[in-house]
């Protein structure tokens, strides 16, 4: 080959392999990790920051490209776009007019934002290289006070593979339901608009709350978002549907893997409201049984076994020589057709990617870290959530043109003496005036 | 706050769905005074596959990477594709298959050569354009064969010029085809 334009090339990893054939302007399938620092963001150092960054994390610095069976990854020489935040949060990245990247950097004051597209990566390691760039952005920026370098000794350690390959069995069979899932209710927001509303909780209040029933706080969230749900949509809609909530799990922490690919999973809890309910006397009671039943569908759904289960069933589809084999153009409109129907076994996505640690003295320099992820317009609300020191963001995405349940949301935990701080996009400006 | 309090609309699309409308108008105009002034030639037809022309050729240039082989490609299946019809609505004399199909064809060969001596550290991003130019320019040959043609001397000459391009494409990049057959091909 030409030495001058050996570009390299990848092929997308299991999960990959969808994101290009569903996403589009409605279903994006992007994710927003932001920062927001404690100082006026410099974009010329910023940019810096994030070429430098690519060089150390070279899997983000690609293109996609079109294949005749499936999209791939090649090598992208091209300088990546930084700019002032101008759109809404987790739009459709348009790689035309991105320098044909798969994430866009953007900044507004104090805050920068990385935007990723799910065919690079999932939340798990969007934050590891958003991470860097954050790192990278505070030594260039305050030299003399990172001049000892605390991160040289941090040797960076990862690989592309597909860990779904690597890992999943070809004997286990997985066992998806087949309820449809209760559909949020309610008129969608104009114009392409997307709400974003983050609820900064204190994690030391949350964590005691948590305790008083045995729930981690996933678990306790989730419960309080099915609740949310309930009183505020679900309650006027008179549907027997379940109100599916589909929970997406880091597969890094059940298999060994060193991947910057996607590798993730998720389990899908099933709250049948109209059992949950019947038995409860008072509200106190409806949570406490809601609760119950999300620690107990935890507990039988996320073991390895049943992961293992979930994403074998997924890689064997992608396997398959016959579905491999229908050129990509085919695929795009099957696969288009049959997510008409996948996407109505999900009522709400609650993503939840844990503690982002920082180190030293890095620290100084962000308030807080934001995690997001597009709504659709099946699954009108997604749920994210991160947690910075002893702060977690709770984040609502929405394309519904009420915040029912996001008030129901912040209100429950008000009402439980838990501290929560409410900043917003302003797109549904109601509650987000509240602190 | 953390977020702009105005969100900046997409005028390009806006603009683009504008002249769009435009378009479509103009179409419905020209074919309406094209049935009530001159019924027998249709010309509104011809102005219309030229504004269709036109759209395939912005749409593609707008949502595309700029890459000038695909450029070339789309060029020489658009307006291929737009004398045939130009041919068929004024009779069918032929002279889409014989004429203009083979001097299209030559010089899309021939572009493609010249980016492939030219630029060829870059061919790779050019190499699967230029095989679907290659296979397309098998077309002069069948038509020649099946007798479809009845002046076949411009269909010889393409498919001189197409087999002189895979010759001295192979000797210059077979590597480099092959790399990209394996990329656009992967199961």
């Amino acid at each position: 080959m030409s030495e001058a334009e050996n570009l390299k090339w990848r092929k997308l990893d299991n999960s990959a392999k969808i994101f290009p054939l569903s996403a589009g302007r409605k279903y994006s399938t992007v994710f927003r990790i932001s920062a927001v620092m404690k100082e006026e963001v410099s974009p010329v150092i910023l940019e810096k920051a994030v070429n430098i960054a690519l060089e150390k994390y070279s899997s983000f610095k690609v293109k996609m490209k079109y294949g005749f069976f499936w999209y791939y990854l090649e090598e992208n020489n091209k300088k990546p776009i930084i700019e002032e935040e101008k759109d809404y949060p987790c739009k459709y990245i348009d790689p035309s007019k991105n320098n044909d990247y798969l994430f866009k950097i953007t900044y507004f004051e104090k805050k920068i934002n990385i935007d990723i597209f799910h065919v690079l990566t999932d939340g798990g390691s969007g934050v590891v290289f958003f991470r860097e760039i954050i790192y990278t952005y505070l030594e260039l920026l305050h030299p003399t006070v990172f001049s000892a370098n605390e991160r040289l000794t941090r040797k960076i350690d990862y690989n592309t593979e597909d860990s779904y390959l690597k890992n999943y069995s070809k004997k286990l069979k997985g066992n998806a339901s087949s309820k449809k899932a209760y559909e949020l209710k309610g008129k969608k927001i104009k114009l392409g608009a997307i709400s974003a509303i983050h609820l900064i909780i204190n994690m030391e209040k949350l964590k005691e709350e948590c305790d008083k029933y045995n729930a981690t706080v996933t678990q306790y969230l989730t419960a309080v978002l099915i609740y949310s749900i309930y009183k505020a949509n679900y309650i006027k809609s008179n549907s027997k549907k379940p109100i599916k909530v589909c929970i997406p799990v880091n597969l890094k922490k059940y298999f060994p893997s060193k991947t910057m690919s996607n590798f993730f999973s998720y389990i899908t809890l099933e709250a049948n409201m109209n059992k949950l309910n019947s038995s409860s006397e008072n509200e106190d009671k409806l949570f406490d049984n809601i609760i119950e039943f999300v620690k107990n569908d935890f507990k039988s759904k996320l073991t390895e076994e049943e992961i293992a289960k979930t994403m074998s069933a997924n890689v064997k589809l992608g396997t398959n020589f016959f579905i491999k084999a229908i050129p990509l153009e085919l695929k795009k409109i099957i696969v288009r057709l049959s997510y008409l129907e996948i996407r109505k076994y999900t009522t709400i996505t609650f993503s939840n990617i844990g503690r982002i640690g920082i180190i030293g003295k890095y620290k100084e320099y962000i308030d807080e870290f934001l995690m997001l992820i597009a709504p659709e317009p099946v699954e009108k609300i997604k749920c994210s959530g991160c947690t910075y020191e002893n702060k977690m963001s709770f984040t609502f995405t929405s394309i519904l043109n009420d915040n029912n349940i996001e008030k129901t949301f912040y209100h429950f935990l008000i009402n439980k003496g838990i501290n929560v701080k409410i900043e917003s996009n302003g797109v549904l400006d109601d509650i987000s005036k509240k602190d | 706050m953390i977020y702009p309090k105005k969100i900046s609309a997409n005028n390009g699309e806006i603009i683009i769905k504008i002249f769009l409308s435009v378009s479509i108008a103009i179409a419905i105009i020209l074919t309406i005074i094209n049935k009530l002034t001159t019924p027998n030639v249709p010309w509104a037809a011809l102005a219309n596959s030229g504004i269709i022309y036109i759209w395939i050729v912005v749409i593609y240039s707008i949502h595309r990477n700029v890459n000038i082989a695909g450029h070339v490609l789309l060029q020489t299946i658009a307006i291929s594709l737009l004398t045939v019809y130009i041919d068929y609505r004024l009779g069918f004399h032929g002279w889409s298959l014989s004429l203009s199909i083979p001097i299209i064809l030559i010089v899309a060969n021939l572009t493609m050569l010249i980016l492939t001596i030219v630029s060829y550290k870059k061919y790779l991003r050019y190499a699967i354009y230029q095989l679907f130019i290659l296979l397309f320019s098998i077309l002069p040959a069948i038509l020649i064969g099946e007798k479809i043609v009845t002046d076949p001397i411009m269909g010889i000459i393409a498919s001189g010029v197409s087999l002189l391009n895979l010759i001295i494409t192979i000797i210059l990049s077979a590597k480099d085809l092959k790399e990209a057959i394996k990329r656009k091909f992967h199961l």
